[in-house]
């Protein structure tokens, strides 16, 4: 289990993720959602070990992580919200480095890069330098180098990103799949409709503090709203979205 | 009165000044980098050499003996013109393809109504004002001291001034053609292969037009006289640096009738190349911009090639490899090699021209080995400090998710990146340069000398170096690059010079060869145990600086309610 105690980051003396607390369970798929700037991927870097936290604990399997990091990172895959990559090297090259770099054996390894790039529908790009993909391609290479060590966490930020309909499909249910057999899933999406089919339990963020942190059947019928998107208008969104567009639209008219 | 700038389209200028700071891979930097004072450190390392060449030729002239001017005055000509040829192909090749449009071009600037005229004036103005400021910058005491010099053998008393004319002009004309001969030729190219092999083929050519400028500019005889002229007449022909030689006789009036084709030859040289880049640049704007959306920028790395060699741990492998991708596929380290490779293929150019013309076996002497230790040492250092130049930083996220080992093995891994990538082919070349050198003992103990100072070379490169080649921000303008260039060149000549010295009469005795042969492995030993254990207790780092993820708008203390405004990155 995943586990975050009272986290804090501070920024300049302003907290951006503000005394965050939840657990993601193994088995089932938690959605960490929130409007931009309410510190999901702060959340995210911090529990990657990217960045570190103010106060507060990150616990991995009852351990605090920065006990051993190095061996909670071996167990932990990452998709960041940017497809950020080595652009001089091709999808292979990349897979394979990052294969290197996890220790994992080279025949293991090379049969798994082999198989995500066919499934992934890569295999035949698999040579050509990443600089020439599409976003969806590179979102793909990010989740095969994420997932290609059959890690225990995995920690989707924004996954869905550029990706086509076919493979948005392929990717939901590969979430359902890896949280069936056991691992800890924690997803960030703006997808309110994706996050809905997808996950049992979110987590809702606002200006850094959780404003919710249930599963979705029971937030439903707490806050009396039929959908997903309902619940986090009434929790997250401030602004009167009618009057902003209506403004915009005279803006430019104008 | 209105400013000229005022005068442009205000489409052009801010298209101008996006394309002038393109000059710069601004992925590449850190965000305390100061790219100016970059640029002008730089630019007075030309200076230097300007006000250097002009008080030379100052001293020189001063004790001219009266026969001895014409030849002087050829030489030296000959001299500032192919430098400053060799020059504008260093920067053209520095900015190579940043005329054309590129990807982010047209995706970011196709939409906007901007006429591809107006992208292709504000590009040819941006990289002609660096091109400028090179030449103006090597050129600006040279300038002046030259048609002096020229001036006063004058038999008119405009001499000055039309020495002063023919110069800049001549100047002007040389690297109009080179520059304007690098555009057309990559043009043609651009519009003559498909979108994915231009790419391939433009890198080749890049590196390719480097050595061929280098090439020329060392290699080509110098005319000192008619009769010189008519025995190096295949020179004469293919040589650009001595057409334009020609054409600044011409227009300062002091050319002999038997070089007048020469000139003509500069003069249609400039044209064509002229004719031939508007060209090629007229018709890449109208085809290329639309190639470029319609063809993919996939460029295969070979189809049925997958070269993963085990190189010692998967992480050794990771690293090593990663790092010879990045050199190899990346413009701006390329280019930085090419330059170390420059100066050793100036080390190598006599050697192998003494080896390849000597009929019979040569003895070791201090002059080769201290080419050699230069050779090793340049390439060592010159590997380390491309080292420091990144690669992609936003990239690095995944080096630091996946560091699953301790700092100590990074270190090692550097360690065989500069053993395989500087040392072994620094060894390698000098070995090959020693195939005609006798006694066989005395050479295969300097070679292994060699390798151990390489070895040791790399060690001392690794004190403090805790990162991943190619992966931490660089901080260009903080550190003062025209004092470190000289320093580090006087402190490798001293170090090769000395070590020579050393070296040479230890060889004759097997002593006192075993004697420095123990010492540098023993040194090496202690050094790769220090670094070992200093980087147990250090920590990878892929910033020089830590940065800043808040951006201060710096208009002092905020009040309470107005504190959400400040920027979270």
């Amino acid at each position: 289990m995943l586990e975050l105690r009272d986290v804090f980051k501070y920024y300049s003396g302003i907290p951006a993720v503000n005394s965050v607390s939840f657990s993601a369970r193994p088995g089932e798929v938690t959605g960490y959602l929130g409007p931009n700037g309410s510190g999901k991927t702060t959340t995210m870097k911090m529990i990657t070990g990217l960045i570190e936290m103010s106060s507060g604990e990150v616990r991995f399997e009852g351990k605090p992580i920065q006990d051993d990091l190095i061996s909670y990172k071996r167990r932990m895959g990452y998709v960041p919200e940017e497809p950020y990559l080595y652009h001089h090297l091709s999808g292979l090259e990349y897979l394979t480095m990052v294969a290197q770099l996890r220790n994992l054996p080279e025949r293991e390894a090379s049969e798994r890069i082999d198989g995500l790039l066919r499934l992934l529908m890569l295999y035949e790009d698999r040579h050509a330098s990443i600089s020439g993909y599409s976003k969806g391609m590179r979102q793909k290479i990010l989740i095969a180098a994420a997932i290609m060590h059959n890690p225990e966490l995995v920690l989707l930020d924004e996954p869905f990103s550029g990706l086509d309909v076919a493979s948005a499909l392929v990717l939901r249910s590969l979430i359902r799949e890896l949280a069936a057999r056991g691992k800890v899933v924690l997803f960030s999406s703006h997808e309110l409709d994706t996050v809905e089919r997808v996950c049992s339990h979110v987590v809702i963020l606002h200006r850094g503090k959780v404003v919710a942190d249930d599963s979705i059947e029971h937030l439903r019928s707490l806050m009396a709203a039929p959908t997903l998107e309902d619940i986090f208008s009434q929790l997250a969104v401030e602004q009167d979205i009618g009057a902003i567009s209506r403004q915009i639209a005279d803006l430019i008219h104008a | 009165m209105p400013k000229l700038r005022e005068f442009l389209p205000l489409q052009f200028r801010i298209l101008y000044q996006q394309f002038l700071s393109g000059v710069i891979d601004l992925e590449a930097l850190s965000v305390h980098a100061d790219v100016p004072r970059f640029l002008g450190q730089f630019a007075s390392i030309l200076v230097l050499i300007s006000l250097s060449r002009a008080l030379g030729l100052l001293f020189a002239a001063d004790n001219l003996a009266p026969n001895a001017y014409l030849s002087f005055a050829w030489r030296g000509q000959q001299d500032l013109i192919s430098g400053t040829m060799l020059l504008v192909g260093l920067v053209t090749i520095a900015s190579w393809d940043s005329t054309f449009p590129d990807m982010r071009d047209v995706r970011v600037l196709s939409p906007l109504p901007i006429a591809p005229r107006m992208i292709l004036a504000a590009k040819i103005a941006a990289s002609a004002s660096i091109l400028g400021l090179a030449v103006v910058t090597l050129n600006f005491a040279t300038g002046i001291a030259w048609p002096i010099f020229i001036g006063s053998h004058h038999e008119s008393s405009l001499g000055f001034l039309r020495a002063l004319g023919a110069y800049w002009l001549t100047i002007l004309a040389a690297s109009l053609f080179l520059y304007c001969s690098v555009l057309a030729i990559q043009g043609l190219t651009s519009l003559l292969l498909p979108r994915g092999l231009f790419l391939v083929s433009s890198a080749f050519f890049q590196v390719a037009a480097f050595f061929l400028f280098l090439a020329v500019y060392f290699l080509q005889p110098t005319i000192t006289s008619v009769e010189m002229a008519s025995t190096t007449s295949s020179w004469l022909n293919w040589s650009p640096a001595l057409w334009f030689f020609a054409l600044f006789n011409q227009l300062n009036g002091s050319l002999p009738s038997e070089l007048y084709w020469m000139a003509q030859r500069a003069w249609f040289g400039v044209g064509i190349s002229i004719g031939g880049a508007i060209a090629a640049l007229a018709l890449c704007y109208v085809r290329t911009m639309r190639k470029m959306l319609e063809q993919p920028d996939l460029v295969s790395g070979g189809h049925s090639f997958d070269w993963t060699p085990r190189l010692g741990s998967p992480l050794q492998s990771a690293v090593v490899l990663f790092s010879f991708r990045s050199i190899l596929r990346s413009r701006q380290h390329r280019l930085a090699v090419a330059a170390y490779a420059a100066l050793v293929f100036l080390i190598v150019l006599p050697w192998l021209h003494i080896e390849l013309s000597s009929p019979t076996p040569l003895p070791l002497t201090p002059d080769f080995l201290t080419s050699t230790f230069l050779i090793v040492s340049l390439t060592v250092l010159g590997l380390r400090g491309i080292f420091s130049l990144p690669i992609s930083l936003t990239a690095n996220w995944v080096l630091r998710t996946t560091q699953l080992r301790p700092t100590e093995k990074y270190v090692a891994a550097t360690r065989l990146t500069l053993l395989l990538l500087g040392v072994a082919p620094a060894w390698l070349i000098a070995a090959m340069l020693s195939t005609r050198l006798r006694p066989w003992h005395e050479v295969a103990k300097h070679l292994l000398v060699l390798a151990l100072v390489g070895w040791l070379l790399a060690e001392v490169a690794l004190i403090n170096f805790y990162k991943v080649p190619f992966t931490c921000s660089y901080l260009p303008g903080k550190v003062h690059i025209q004092v470190m260039f000289w320093c580090a060149m006087v402190l490798l000549a001293a170090f090769a010079i000395t070590s020579a010295e050393v070296e040479l009469p230890a060889l004759h005795s097997n002593v006192r060869s075993s004697l420095v042969i123990v010492t540098l492995a023993a040194c090496g030993l202690a050094l790769a145990a220090l670094n070992h254990h200093r980087a147990k207790s250090a920590q990878l780092y892929f910033e020089e600086f830590p940065p800043e993820v808040i951006t201060s708008l710096g208009i002092g203390p905020l009040p309470q309610h107005t504190r959400s405004a400040t920027f979270l990155r």
